[in-house]
């Protein structure tokens, strides 16, 4: 069994059974059962004659171990571009076209070549190579706008390391900017310079192939001088960026994080908490935050050390007080919260009254805001608290107002973000902050409207990102029932708008909170009226609306 | 093989109206093909031999 | 802890309205804030601070909740989601449930992001303090559960960020578990000939 080798790049081929590379750790042979043909004496089953020790175990399967831990740190890297779909640079078209990554293993002691750095199509030493900056970088056209960070001192370290081997070498690098920005970082771009490596600013367009000599053909704008230049090299290295691993999605919904525009993970704070994940206990380092080269990821990675030791040295941790609790002689044990509830937290029985398991409760409030009959508070954001927040803001000028509700995580922290940015955007909105998106119940939205409102958004968290499983199905659900509600009410349903804003999504609340505000232009003093009258409360029919007034409690223990 | 309907959505920010393929029970973020809102009013079925 | 204050079921409000520099200051009118503040129902007493979050910020909500014997807090500041645990912590120190604390995001949400707009958002900042206040009156004390934390860290990814903090946790006495999905660890480091800045093999 022949196959390409992973670890080379394709540039060589492996067996079946294999050690990845001499330095493997575990360094053992592994079977990929993929490729292997079994044991079957007809097939194959080589390896286990060979092996005298026998360790061969054609039976060994996938297991699944269980382990109890206290937090998490997230360092699950990267994936290189791949630079197939930019058929400009005939990547898969010329043989002598290749990838920074195949650059590696071909300049490697340890690689295909032993070291010797030979081009495919002959395998002769090429001494005129061109390297092509920013491939899968800075390009929104391939979806990758951001700058992958490394490949600009990665180019310049391959100059060096051809110079060092083959004084002969004549390299050219074509760019937009070199960002040489880090330690000792400027010294090695003008030694690179001085050992010959002519920088060229401008990306190329296209590059031919010569048929007979194989070699390519550059042409390229010079942006410095503005003129057209041709190259011959006999090979060219795309230096290609990186992007956001491919597991990225699946762990990013176990841990519920969230991930910026770009796909990588978004930390809680950009500066304040750069490693800390939004869920608690979970630590983020290296490449799966923002591109970054290896001293950082190393620096970053003993932060996340040092936060995950912080938290597991504390011994313990508390838990916010934000249950929801159910009220047992309200509950008409219609089993409504059970059934919404993300985290299987409240334990009902046909005809028995609910009750919440305050340990596997996390506190979104899907079931306070379903419940029909004001039989479920949720402590510390409960219908009392945010009503009196809707009768504040819209008190007066309700007409001036635009009336957000936004959860803790994402739409309230894309808020932030637009601050931190300063993204401007009108004054007219109010915010109020709940923690789940699934919080905001039909009663709060209808108050709103009573209250004045032209306009009101319900906002969350991007399906992916929902902090409470996937409580925000439950707001899309209500959202439903109330644009119905409206309809039939003869209020205009569009006055309620719902959005999925993530935390790093500063751009998108600002350009919501315009498109609110102009919305809230189109709404007339008649409509402001009619909504007002046409739906009032129902005598009787739930208790969050009644004017409620504050209880303070009796007099705390003294100690 | 899960059910799949062709369903009618409405964008409540812009007005834009569309058809679209769904799979029954799937769960699916929406937003405006035209103007990226996530304000997406899923219309009740006009026909309804799928029900 | 000692609760100093005296409940006597009386709602006595304090509000801290912050310039923070000239971060809010110098969009909103505070001075309007804090007048407006103290129109507000139950609100005994109204303070501006330079920095809320700073000593002597802290310090004058501490003395405020000791000698105004306030039972509820509202700063009107800047993000919950960065200075709530701080003004939490702030006036559990002076004897009152960190749950009776409440804030108004007058930075984040509104000096920051209405710059041109000086009238728009010192509006907006009255309202922002007024739905804190009118939460606060509701607001109720809350005790948090402690749970313990198991004395484990996962790592996922062998690369070598995933082996450097590994490391660090083994060093620091921490039982890890290090999860990768390759046979080896080294992660794409592995697969690097030499690395800048010091030119010497990945590995």
């Amino acid at each position: 069994m022949v196959r390409p080798d992973e670890f080379q790049m394709g540039l060589s081929s492996r067996k079946a059974i294999y050690i990845q590379f001499p330095q493997a750790v575990p360094c053992s042979y592994i079977l990929n059962m993929d490729d292997c043909l079994g044991n079957n004496p007809i097939a194959c089953g080589k390896c286990a004659d060979a092996c005298d020790k026998r360790a061969i175990n054609y039976d060994d399967r996938d297991q699944i171990i269980t382990r109890e831990v206290g937090a998490v740190v997230v360092a699950i890297g990267l994936d290189v571009y791949d630079p197939t779909e930019l058929d400009e640079y005939g990547y898969t078209r010329f043989e002598n076209v290749i990838s920074s990554m195949e650059f590696e293993r071909l300049i490697c002691a340890g690689g295909p070549t032993g070291g010797h750095f030979v081009r495919p199509s002959d395998q002769e030493r090429p001494t005129r190579i061109g390297f092509i900056q920013c491939v899968g970088s800075r390009n929104p056209k391939v979806g990758r706008p951001y700058c992958s960070n490394i490949c600009c001192m990665n180019t310049i370290k391959d100059t060096l390391l051809l110079a060092d081997h083959y004084p002969d070498v004549a390299n050219v690098v074509f760019y937009q900017d070199i960002r040489a920005v880090g330690k000792s970082f400027e010294d090695m771009f003008q030694r690179s310079k001085e050992a010959g490596t002519r920088y060229v600013r401008g990306l190329p367009g296209e590059i031919e192939e010569d048929p007979e000599t194989r070699n390519l053909v550059v042409t390229v704008e010079n942006t410095t001088s503005g003129k057209l230049e041709r190259h011959e090299l006999e090979m060219v290295v795309l230096s290609v960026g990186v992007q956001p691993a491919k597991d990225m999605s699946r762990i990013a919904s176990m841990l519920t994080l969230s991930r910026t525009s770009d796909g990588f993970f978004m930390e809680s704070h950009p500066k304040l908490k750069p490693v800390d994940a939004p869920t608690r206990g979970v630590f983020l380092a290296g490449f799966c935050e923002s591109p970054k080269d290896i001293k950082d990821s190393v620096c970053q990675a003993g932060a996340a050390a040092s936060r995950a030791g912080a938290l597991l040295n504390a011994g313990q941790i508390t838990i916010e007080a934000i249950t929801s609790r159910v009220d047992e002689v309200a509950c008409t044990r219609c089993g409504v919260c059970a059934k919404v509830c993300p985290y299987g937290a409240i334990v009902w029985k046909k005809g028995e009254v609910a009750s919440v398991v305050e340990a596997a409760c996390a506190g979104c409030g899907s079931c306070s805001a379903s419940c029909q009959f004001g039989a479920i508070t949720m402590r510390h954001f409960t219908d009392e608290q945010i009503l009196a927040q809707v009768h504040a803001v819209l008190a007066e000028d309700p007409q001036d107002k635009v009336f957000a509700f936004a959860c803790n995580w994402c739409s309230y922290a894309g808020g932030d973000m637009a601050g931190i940015s300063r993204m401007t955007y009108p004054a007219s909105n109010r915010v109020v902050r709940t923690m789940c998106s699934a919080r905001v119940s039909e009663e709060m939205v209808l108050e709103a409207f009573r209250c004045g409102a032209p306009v009101v958004l319900v906002s969350g968290c991007h399906f992916a990102d929902c902090h409470y499983i996937n409580a925000n199905r439950q707001t899309v659900q209500r959202v439903h029932k109330l644009w119905d509600k409206l309809e039939k009410a003869g209020v205009r349903p569009e006055r309620l708008q719902l959005e999925w804003i993530s935390a790093a999504e500063g751009q998108k609340f600002a350009k919501v909170m315009r498109q609110l505000e102009e919305l809230r232009g189109t709404v007339t003093r008649d409509e402001i009226e009619h909504a007002r009258e046409a739906l009032k409360a129902k005598p009787g029919k739930r208790p969050g609306v009644r004017a409620a007034e504050p209880v303070v409690e009796a007099p705390a223990a003294q100690t | 093989m899960a059910e799949t309907t062709i369903e009618t959505f409405r964008c409540m920010m812009c007005g834009h109206e569309y058809q679209e393929p769904v799979v029954k029970c799937e769960d699916k973020e929406r937003s405006c093909p035209k103007c990226r809102s996530n304000s997406i009013r899923h219309l009740k079925k006009r026909v309804t031999k799928e029900d | 802890m000692t609760t100093t204050h005296s409940n006597d079921g009386e709602l006595r409000i304090g509000v801290f309205v912050c310039d923070c520099g000239l971060n809010i200051a110098g969009t909103v009118d505070c001075a309007a804030v804090a007048a407006h503040a103290a129109t507000l129902p139950d609100v005994v007493c109204v303070v501006r601070n330079k920095y809320t979050c700073a000593d002597p910020g802290q310090n004058e909500i501490k003395n405020a909740v000791r000698e105004q014997r306030l039972n509820r807090v509202v700063v009107a500041s800047c993000t919950p989601r960065q200075h709530e645990p701080t003004f939490r912590q702030c006036v559990l120190g002076a004897g009152l449930n960190p749950y009776l604390m409440e804030m108004a995001n007058l930075r984040e949400h509104c000096s920051w992001v209405h710059p041109g707009d000086r009238e728009g958002a010192t509006r907006k900042a009255k309202d922002l303090v007024a739905s804190a206040v009118a939460r606060a009156r509701f607001l109720q004390p809350q005790e948090e559960l402690a749970v313990p934390v198991t004395k484990r860290v996962l790592v996922i990814g062998g690369g070598v960020t995933g082996i450097e903090a590994a490391l660090q946790l083994a060093d620091a006495g921490h039982k890890v578990t290090l999860v990768e999905k390759q046979a080896s660890i080294g992660g794409i480091m592995a697969q690097l000939d030499k690395n800048y800045p010091t030119m010497d093999c990945s590995i």
